[in-house]
């Protein structure tokens, strides 16, 4: 009965215009590729975007479509490697079955993935892929991400460990072994360094994705004494480092940060007061996605059909549909008619939107600015809730447009940390 | 000069595992010449058993030292399952043809077996820790380390001890010894080699199984787990010599040590540590430290 109400509730607030008349031209069916992975330890981050892509989709469905037109989501599993999600990209464009491409997880696809949207002329949203190298020297005008890049995402971490623990001198880092891994320890570095001087690094370590064991890189942090673990692990490879990690004392002599953590705390035990965060504003129960009643409505439906509450990959996916939703509803609106591709694309290239979880705007650069919210764990609980939280505003800690974001991150200074919304003040 | 203890300790710790990889690969292959595979499946089952029969017993609420026994009747049980039955089936038609032929086989199977994997635990990863859990942990130089990880360098010397023992002390590693040293001759002494040959590929199997039960107590348990084993297992059962036993035991202790010391000192190459030792290795000694040249028999 609750899933129930909770999903009326959610139809309701998902849709601001019921019972719509279709606009001239609309096609009964609107295609969207969604690309995530649904295979192999990266499935663990990949699955929660999937089921969040069927419950909001259903929704929207359930509420006329967009402009009268029902989303028919084709799912492709990026654990087939890089080869097989470019062919299924170009097959899904080619075949006239995909109107937009919701993709992808992997930064690595999506920098794959973002030249071809452009050949083929296919409008292409990211949900997840967060590389800063994704527009960097680079225009691709099919290509956009309405979510934040690495750069707001770790400059927060930096911001929050700054204030929240103002002595930390020696940091640990310990990531995944691709550029998502080393783009976020070079960040996080000059981040910290830019805030505190006196920062230094004693242990820096890329374990290969997959590792079955972390005990050697767990030996070697502690024995480097440091003050801050840093890691951005994540999916499998998180779940493993915790376990093993927590064991053996790691979390009791340093203050962990794990920058993806929040999509492990319903599967792992993390103790209290380890800083954890969404890679943006995508918590179902931050603050104001608790005032937020299509929200609240999303998570007890997710709860309700998948037995678990929603992490913050899965509330990325959803609010990045609505984004399209959005888009494709400002572009009807526009045009007064069912909006041709350009016209799509113009609504999304300064589409300002209302997501489940807060605002996202989509600049000139088709790049993002979302706010960072990054909090502690209480230890546990009926439901994932954070502490300490501080949620920082994405047009401050992002870099301008056309910047070059290391050398933004390096001219930071300890004032500009200090004058950051404090742990605690989100609340 | 503070690190050498911690790295002896995780390099000792990371041995252990790694010879129960290789040991088992490379008595299969003094007894039955066959390069199998197929060995990094078997330890990647033997941890999903492991972990699947820990967890349905630990959710009973049994008592977490129950979880020791487990791992190894969870080896035992894919042993006797599977040893015999792919002996029997696959492996038996690859005796005397050509190392090719032998690697594609082992290899379709262990690529049947992966599906396999797929298709019955699917993909998400399994952990079952009681036994870590229970054995608690121990300050090592000023660092923590899991009791479990010193049980499991224990369990490394004792199997290299029981595996002498076996071969040296028993009717039926007297026989795995005659043939090995020769089979027609063994053949014709009256020992049944085909009931060797199996008996050896089952301890073979007991053996990957037995290291992937013992490893899944402190890392989750996923699709991939066989492929790096069987990598890792055939690097080091190069480099101790193919069919050396002993052989495989100081291997694993270099390329072990050679891991972690990399870790330490040059993070970066810790994926190439095993395969640097490997090259340096048989550059000076082809056929592995322990290994010997063959005769070509006329």
């Amino acid at each position: 009965m609750k899933t129930i109400l909770a999903a009326v509730a959610l139809t309701l607030a998902a849709a601001p215009v019921l019972a719509q008349d279709a606009p001239e031209g609309a096609p009964d069916e609107l295609g969207m590729g969604i690309f995530t992975f649904t295979s192999g330890p990266a499935a663990a981050y990949g699955m929660p975007g999937r089921n969040a892509a069927e419950l909001i989709i259903d929704q929207i469905n359930e509420d006329g479509g967009i402009g009268g037109a029902k989303i028919v989501p084709t799912y492709v599993d990026e654990g087939q490697g890089g080869e097989g999600v470019v062919s299924e990209f170009r097959r899904l464009a080619g075949d006239g079955s995909v109107d937009v491409m919701v993709a992808a997880l992997s930064s690595g696809n999506c920098m794959a993935l973002a030249p071809i949207a452009d050949q083929l002329e296919m409008p292409m949203v990211t949900w997840n892929c967060d590389t800063h190298q994704l527009f960097l020297n680079a225009e691709h005008p099919y290509v956009f991400r309405p979510n934040s890049s690495t750069v707001p995402e770790f400059v927060a971490y930096a911001a929050y460990v700054a204030q929240n623990n103002p002595d930390a001198k020696r940091i640990a880092i310990i990531n995944p072994d691709y550029a998502f891994g080393h783009d976020a320890a070079q960040i996080f570095t000059a981040a910290m360094k830019a805030f505190n001087p006196d920062v230094e690094v004693v242990a820096e370590l890329f374990p290969r994705m997959g590792t079955p064991s972390f005990n050697t890189e767990i030996s070697r942090i502690a024995a480097a004494r440091p003050d801050i673990i840093f890691s951005n692990l994540w999916g499998g490879d998180l779940e493993n480092f915790v376990r093993q990690a927590s064991a053996r004392g790691l979390f009791r002599s340093s203050q962990v940060v794990l920058a993806l953590g929040e999509s492990a705390l319903q599967r792992v035990d993390l103790p209290e007061g380890v800083i954890v965060g969404v890679l943006g504003d995508g918590f179902w129960n931050s603050p104001d996605a608790q005032d937020n009643e299509a929200a609240q409505a999303f998570a007890e439906a997710y709860h309700g059909k998948f037995g678990e509450w929603p992490v913050f990959p899965g509330m990325k996916m959803a609010n990045t549909i609505l984004v399209v939703k959005q888009a494709y509803e400002e572009a009807i609106a526009e045009a007064g008619k069912w909006p041709t591709k350009d016209e799509l694309l113009a609504a999304l290239s300064d589409i300002e939107a209302e997501t489940l979880t807060g605002t996202v705007t989509v600049r000139e650069d088709h790049d993002g600015l979302v706010d960072q919210i990054v909090g502690v764990t209480t230890g546990g609980g009926d439901k994932p809730a954070l502490a300490k939280m501080a949620r920082y505003p994405g047009s401050d800690i992002t870099p301008p447009v056309g910047a070059d974001p290391i050398e933004w991150v390096s001219t930071l200074t300890p004032e500009f940390a200090a004058g950051l919304p404090a742990p605690g003040s989100y609340e | 000069m503070d690190l050498i203890l911690p790295m002896l300790v995780d390099g000792l710790a990371a041995s252990a595992l790694i010879f129960f990889i290789a040991v088992g690969l490379t008595l299969v292959f003094s007894v039955l010449r066959v390069l199998n595979v197929a060995h990094g499946s078997f330890y990647a089952i033997g941890a999903y058993v492991a972990v699947v029969i820990g967890g349905f017993v630990m959710s009973a609420g049994a008592s977490p030292w129950l979880s020791f026994p487990i791992l190894f009747l969870s080896a035992a049980l894919v042993a006797a399952l599977l040893g015999p039955a792919i002996e029997r089936t696959f492996i038996r038609f690859t005796y005397g043809k050509p190392e090719a032929v032998q690697i594609l086989v082992t290899f379709a199977l262990f690529l049947i077996f992966e599906d396999l994997q797929k298709l019955v635990f699917g993909v998400q990863a399994y952990y079952q820790d009681a036994a870590v859990s229970v054995l608690g942990i121990s300050d090592i130089g000023g660092i923590i380390y899991l009791n479990y990880q010193l049980l499991l360098i224990a369990l490394a010397v004792l199997t290299v001890l029981a595996l002498r023992l076996l071969m040296r002390n028993t009717r039926l590693g007297k026989m795995i010894v005659a043939v090995v040293a020769d089979p027609e001759v063994s053949a014709t002494l009256g020992i049944d080699t085909r009931r060797v040959y199996a008996a050896a590929f089952t301890i073979g199997v007991f053996l990957a199984a037995l290291g992937g039960a013992l490893a899944s107590p402190n890392s989750g348990v996923a699709p991939g787990l066989g492929a790096e084993a069987i990598v890792l297992g055939f690097a080091v059962a190069a480099i101790g010599g193919l069919g050396q036993i002993e052989g495989a035991a100081i291997a694993a202790i270099i390329v072990g040590i050679a891991r972690v010391v990399a870790i330490y000192e040059m993070p970066a190459l810790e994926p190439v540590a095993p395969y640097l030792v490997m090259l340096a290795v048989l550059l000076v000694r082809p056929y592995g430290l322990f290994g010997a040249a063959t005769q070509r028999r006329i």
